[in-house]
């Protein structure tokens, strides 16, 4: 760790303050305490846990244990009952889940959603937050200022698209993608704004092997080169295991574990309730 | 002038009217997916609030009451006009953009709609009730001083100056930015709020807009009739333009000048001709209606996107090949960053 590198050179107060810092620092999402009842099902009840920064984190557990929910929570589209959502060292419990994303929290959805009627292109163009041609007026007289940022946007999209092999569909409806590219198109577009941590709710979903391979390699290549945080709903044990460092066991609305795959499969709490004896 | 060319002129400004109008609708309906049912109301009311404001006072007994009649100008009063359609809009959208999904919203404004034609009607001190206001001063007429027959053509060519400023303003805000936040909205609420678009304000700004150009549109309807009353804008007419809008193409401005075109003016002209029956003097109106009615279930149903589709975005050549040439080349060489391959590599929509 380059940090702790650097603490030979510090005196050891500053090594102490950095290290307190570091400490609020690492943990980027602090979920606590969440419920939320529909109707008489507590779908969420009491559930718990911590994102790392810059970690892989892997949200697991049985059909209808609330991990969809959790998500929904999380993003603000559905409000909690009562609970914390400390993102980033803010409380985001009651925000909007346009504010929410602004603040760097971006998710994808279990069932893609794409810009039916929209380019390839223009879905990963519409993905940046606060653009300033988002204005009435501004977007209206186009000033250079806007003009630059358009073509900034346009030179990442196109990038991405090369990334994510999406760059010959370029000027297809987004309605006529297969599933598969509609995975791809739906993490190159919220790759695309700049996210401080990414929630996928089951990214791999209807995916081939050889495209979740790849598909999990480029989150790794997110997380390292670009500091992104994932946090993945996911059902196919394998590839959380090798792509998340933590995982965290949902059941019955509450988070029953936490640990690496490894750990979990010890734990008989988590056996009991989700992976089975094998 | 013979018959046939004013008979004619008439036609080409109705046409420019209902152009603006329809493109009014579209920014609303084709661009934030908004259904708004009440537009003819924004209509009226920029038509009322203009004609009112170039008015004189009313005079006590003369029959017609009506407020305002300030004897204004009539670039301060159409600009008022569309003011006042654009607070209507806001009106509305404050109490229930926020609150209702598209179609309930839908419902409110045909309830907003009716009220306010009701309001309109009974109200009589307002803008004289069910007769309706008359002998409405025509735009520019006492400075120009023309004839009857050159007032016509300036009036055709004045609608067809607006219309052709409300169509470049149109395009400009499609292909903007803020044109491609409104249609991000339109495609998928959801999406839109995931990827941080204050989805109401961005609604909100579409259909306050709308009315507006509804309200300038309404101004131009107003005073090129020279009278106005609640029958002129029955809830029905609102299916008018939007079976216009439908019929055209929904999303592009040209497919709704070419829908304004073909319904309120050339299908309504050609239900002129029909005979009447004495019998049923209601019968061809009622035609007409349950004609429009059929044409937009064809339309949804056979050509959902109209006679002109949306059109489909491309990067300016120039910008592509100058943002083209500027690509890192890193892609196949780094080795760092994986290339996905897309497991299939055709599309099916074509």
């Amino acid at each position: 760790m380059a940090s702790e590198a650097s603490m030979h050179f510090t005196s050891a107060q500053t090594a102490r303050q950095q290290a307190t810092d570091n400490q609020s620092r690492s943990i980027l999402l602090d979920v606590r305490d969440l419920v939320r009842t529909f109707g008489g099902l507590r779908a969420v009840d009491g559930c718990s846990f911590t994102v790392a920064r810059g970690s892989i984190t892997g949200l697991i557990g049985p059909n209808g244990a609330g991990k969809s929910t959790a998500a929904n929570l999380i993003t603000g589209f559905i409000r909690a009952d009562s609970g914390s959502i400390l993102f980033d060292g803010r409380d985001i419990v009651s925000m909007p889940p346009h504010r929410i994303a602004q603040l760097g929290l971006t998710r994808t959805f279990q069932i893609t959603r794409e810009l039916e009627h929209m380019t390839v292109l223009e879905n990963l163009l519409a993905a940046p937050h606060n653009q300033l041609g988002e204005s009435f007026w501004l977007g209206l007289f186009a000033p250079p200022a806007v003009r630059r940022q358009e073509e900034e946007y346009l030179q990442r999209a196109l990038q991405l698209l090369r990334d994510f092999d999406l760059y010959a569909l370029r000027d297809e409806y987004a309605g006529n993608l297969s599933g598969g590219q509609r995975r791809l198109l739906e993490l190159a577009r919220v790759v695309m704004t700049q996210p401080k941590l990414l929630l996928l709710d089951e990214p791999f979903a209807g995916v081939n092997p050889v495209l979740a391979g790849r598909l999990s390699d480029y989150i790794e290549t997110l997380c390292q080169e670009q500091g992104i945080t994932f946090l993945i709903i996911e059902h196919n044990l394998s590839i959380v295991e090798r792509l998340c460092n933590t995982v965290i066991v949902m059941a019955l609305g509450r988070t029953i574990a936490e640990g690496t795959m490894a750990e979990l499969r010890e734990n008989q709490a988590v056996v009991d309730a989700y992976l089975g004896e094998s | 002038m013979p018959p046939i060319i004013f008979y004619l002129l008439t036609l080409a400004t109705f046409a420019a009217i209902y152009g603006t109008l329809v493109i009014g609708l579209n920014i609303q309906w084709g661009y934030a997916g908004i259904l708004d049912f009440m537009y003819i109301a924004f209509v009226a009311v920029g038509g009322y609030v203009t004609s009112l404001l170039m008015m004189p006072p009313a005079t006590p007994g003369m029959g017609e009451t009506y407020i305002l009649g300030l004897n204004w100008p009539f670039i301060p009063a159409i600009i008022a006009g569309g003011l006042c359609a654009s607070l209507l809009a806001l009106l509305v959208g404050l109490v229930s953009l926020n609150r209702l999904r598209s179609d309930y919203f839908a419902i409110v404004t045909v309830a907003a709609g009716l009220i306010l034609w009701t309001i309109a009607g009974n109200d009589t001190p307002l803008v004289n009730g069910w007769d309706g206001i008359s002998g409405i001063p025509q735009p520019f007429a006492n400075a120009l001083n023309l004839d009857i027959n050159s007032y016509g053509f300036f009036f055709l060519g004045l609608c067809l100056v607006i219309l052709i400023l409300v169509y470049i303003f149109a395009e400009r805000l499609y292909r903007s930015p803020f044109g491609r936040a409104l249609r991000c909205v339109r495609e998928d609420e959801m999406v839109a709020q995931g990827l941080g678009k204050n989805v109401f304000v961005l609604r909100m700004k579409a259909f306050v807009i709308g009315a507006f150009i509804a309200g300038i549109g309404g101004a131009l309807l107003v005073t090129y009739v020279d009278a106005f009353n609640p029958s002129a804008w029955t809830s029905g007419e609102t299916f008018f333009l939007w079976a216009a809008l439908l019929l055209g193409g929904s999303a592009n401005n040209r497919g709704a000048m070419l829908g304004a075109l073909l319904v309120p003016v050339l299908f309504a002209e050609a239900t002129r001709f029909l005979p009447t029956f004495n019998s049923s003097p209601q019968l061809v109106d009622a035609i007409r209606y349950i004609a429009i009615g059929i044409l937009l279930l064809l339309t949804i149903r056979f050509r959902p996107q109209g006679i002109i589709a949306e059109p489909r975005f491309r990067v300016p050549r120039r910008l592509f090949h100058r943002i083209g040439t500027n690509l890192p080349v890193a892609v196949a060489a780094n080795s760092t960053r994986p290339t996905i391959v897309a497991e299939e590599e055709k599309t099916d929509g074509k």
